[in-house]
């Protein structure tokens, strides 16, 4: 059985904040999921060689010189707010 | 047969020949769109007056001879989490409603160099998560052949503009199932490529070692037309794949291998006895048919829902309300992130998103997404192995046909069980095709779904070519008393 779900603290390290009742239902929810996963994680499974591309190549890194990309007035061009063609953010401290 | 519902190799001859003009055909995709979009809610968005002078232009073309290529003035729709620069790219997601796209997708840029137009961007589940399009922040869509059942998701919508005639094919991304599951639903041809055969470049990366863009369409050989028009390397993409050689399945007297862990508990009567009438009918053609056992795609869903949660969870955090979406005003910019995530994802998005976080989280990394890492790994080993064996697999591309709208919706666990049979490909990367075979005891279409070793998508193509002649499923959806 997995341990209990502390979704106050995962939904803090996922940036959304959730009000009361989406707390009980997500924590209802995810519980019943990951108790789906027991199976899984007891299974014995060897150490091989893990790859995170799916048939097992390596990325191909582009070369370092430069191209076409987006212009400035495009890159902002969907941000909330800009000024002197910056993001505009509120402050990071109170 | 209409002409929105010919193969496109045919459609084109029409156009060589001036028997059809692009902008006649345009209009009666339109025509189509305006009884149908109504009901089925297929397209978020239509481009008719915008590409109309497109139309026209390749109108133009054909008459001087001149086209650009096999899919000049083919009117194609696309999902709406593939960029178009100009247009919106919502994902359906209010997090997303107001975004324009500024660029185009690699796969955007190759069909338009082919001439291809778009008819609009079609409805999914929000981000790409569901297996119904119940999680669009825009409203369901629903299926052409009954209005009451989903046209399965993610790429609901695309499946469902196909089948009802809105559009000649349509682009779909495909994670875990979601090209071929909604294919199945709607009674249409449904691809997943080679992971990496086709660039990711411009898609809304939902699950990045899962995601793949490919077609839906009304027969095989224009999945294998649109297919070969988007493929190829792209240096934007860092997964993409340099083409390079690889054993290929045999087209006549092959061996098949129908999956045993696919055809047991879970998946319907009606399902099975379709794979078991088309292995007869591929018996009856010479090629071999053999039970194989892959045990660990029974543990499938349990590696999907933490790979591609936790990788969602990673790629979601960019939509923060800095660089574009919606944002709310906070007093902290931390405060601005959790409120504008708060609000802008639907109640999928932000489950999924958690239970990666979870995942991912200290003191749980190794017992969930590492274990996933490691049994992804075995289980690639379990396809290969039988790949030694054997030319194709096949199984069910879902376990039921379509249910109904709810049906599902307060059962997780049992919606994400739609996806059991589709999921292994995702997880090993291998190409996965599902092809109408027939109709249920209701009524509602049944697919098999066909895979081959990854980079033998156009064998699969062609072997699925001759499977579909051999089936001739030729049965449409009636839409407002009009046959699709």
């Amino acid at each position: 059985m997995a341990d209990k779900i502390d979704i106050k603290n995962v939904a803090k390290l996922a940036s959304i904040k959730l009000n009361q009742e989406e707390e009980d239902r997500l924590e209802s929810d995810l519980s019943m999921i990951i108790e789906h996963f027991d199976a899984l994680s007891k299974m014995d499974l060897p150490d091989d060689k893990i790859s995170i591309h799916p048939l097992g190549m390596s990325l191909n890194l582009a070369e370092d010189i430069a191209s076409k990309s987006l212009t400035h007035k495009e890159a902002l061009s969907n941000a909330p707010e800009s000024k002197d063609g910056q993001f505009v953010v509120p402050p990071s401290l109170d | 047969m209409a002409n929105y519902k010919l193969p496109i190799s045919q459609i084109n001859q029409l156009f060589k020949n001036k028997e059809l003009k692009p902008s006649e055909l345009y209009a009666e995709t339109f025509e189509r769109a305006a009884i149908t979009e109504s009901i089925i809610h297929g397209h978020l968005e239509l481009f008719q007056e915008e590409n109309l002078k497109k139309a026209l232009n390749s109108d133009k073309r054909y008459e001087k001879g001149k086209n650009l290529g096999n899919l000049d003035g083919i009117p194609i729709a696309i999902k709406d989490n593939i960029n178009i620069s100009g247009y919106a790219t919502t994902c359906s997601s209010k997090m997303l409603s107001n975004y324009i796209s500024p660029y185009d997708a690699t796969v955007i840029t190759r069909l338009k160099n082919e001439g291809a137009l778009f008819t609009g961007k079609t409805n999914l589940d929000e981000f790409a998560m569901g297996s119904s399009t119940e999680n669009s922040a825009f409203g369901p869509t629903k299926n052409p052949w009954d209005t009451s059942r989903v046209p399965g998701g993610s790429s609901g919508g695309s499946a469902a503009v196909v089948s009802a005639g809105s559009a000649i094919a349509s682009l779909g991304s495909d994670t875990g199932g979601s090209i071929r599951q909604p294919a199945s639903f709607c009674g249409v041809v449904g691809f997943k490529p080679t992971y990496g055969t086709v660039s990711r470049f411009g898609l809304v990366a939902f699950a990045s070692s899962l995601d793949q863009i490919g077609p839906i369409t009304n027969h095989v050989e224009d999945a294998r037309l649109i297919f070969n028009s988007m493929k190829g390397h792209d240096p934007s993409d860092a997964t993409s794949l340099i083409e390079s050689k690889a054993k290929q399945p045999k087209l006549k007297n092959a061996k098949i291998g129908i999956i045993k862990e696919l055809m047991e508990d879970g998946i319907s009567e009606d399902a099975k006895k379709e794979v078991h009438k088309v292995a007869k009918l591929l018996e009856a053609e010479g090629h071999e048919i053999v039970e194989v056992s892959l045990p660990l795609t029974k543990m499938s869903i349990s590696i999907y829902y933490l790979i591609a949660p936790a990788e969602c969870s990673a790629n979601l955090s960019r939509f923060d309300g800095v660089r574009y979406g919606n944002r709310v005003s906070g007093s902290t910019s931390s405060e601005m992130m959790e409120l504008t995530r708060a609000n802008g994802f639907g109640p999928e998005v932000k489950k999924r998103i958690l239970l990666g976080t979870y995942a991912l989280s200290a003191g749980y990394y190794d017992a969930y997404y590492g274990q996933a890492l490691k049994a992804r790994s075995m289980m690639k080993k379990e396809f290969t192995d039988v790949y030694e064996d054997v030319d194709y697999l096949i199984s069910p591309t879902t376990p039921s046909d379509p249910f109904k709208f709810g049906e599902k919706s307060d059962n997780q666990l049992e919606m994400y069980m739609s996806d059991l049979c589709t999921i292994p490909a995702n997880l090993v990367g291998m190409p996965a095709i599902s092809i109408p075979t027939g109709l249920s005891s209701q009524g509602l279409p049944l697919s098999v779904q066909i895979m081959s070793p990854s980079n033998t998508d156009n064998t699969l193509l062609d072997f699925s070519e001759s499977l579909e002649s051999l089936v001739a499923f030729s049965d449409k959806p009636v839409i407002n008393g009009v046959v699709s």
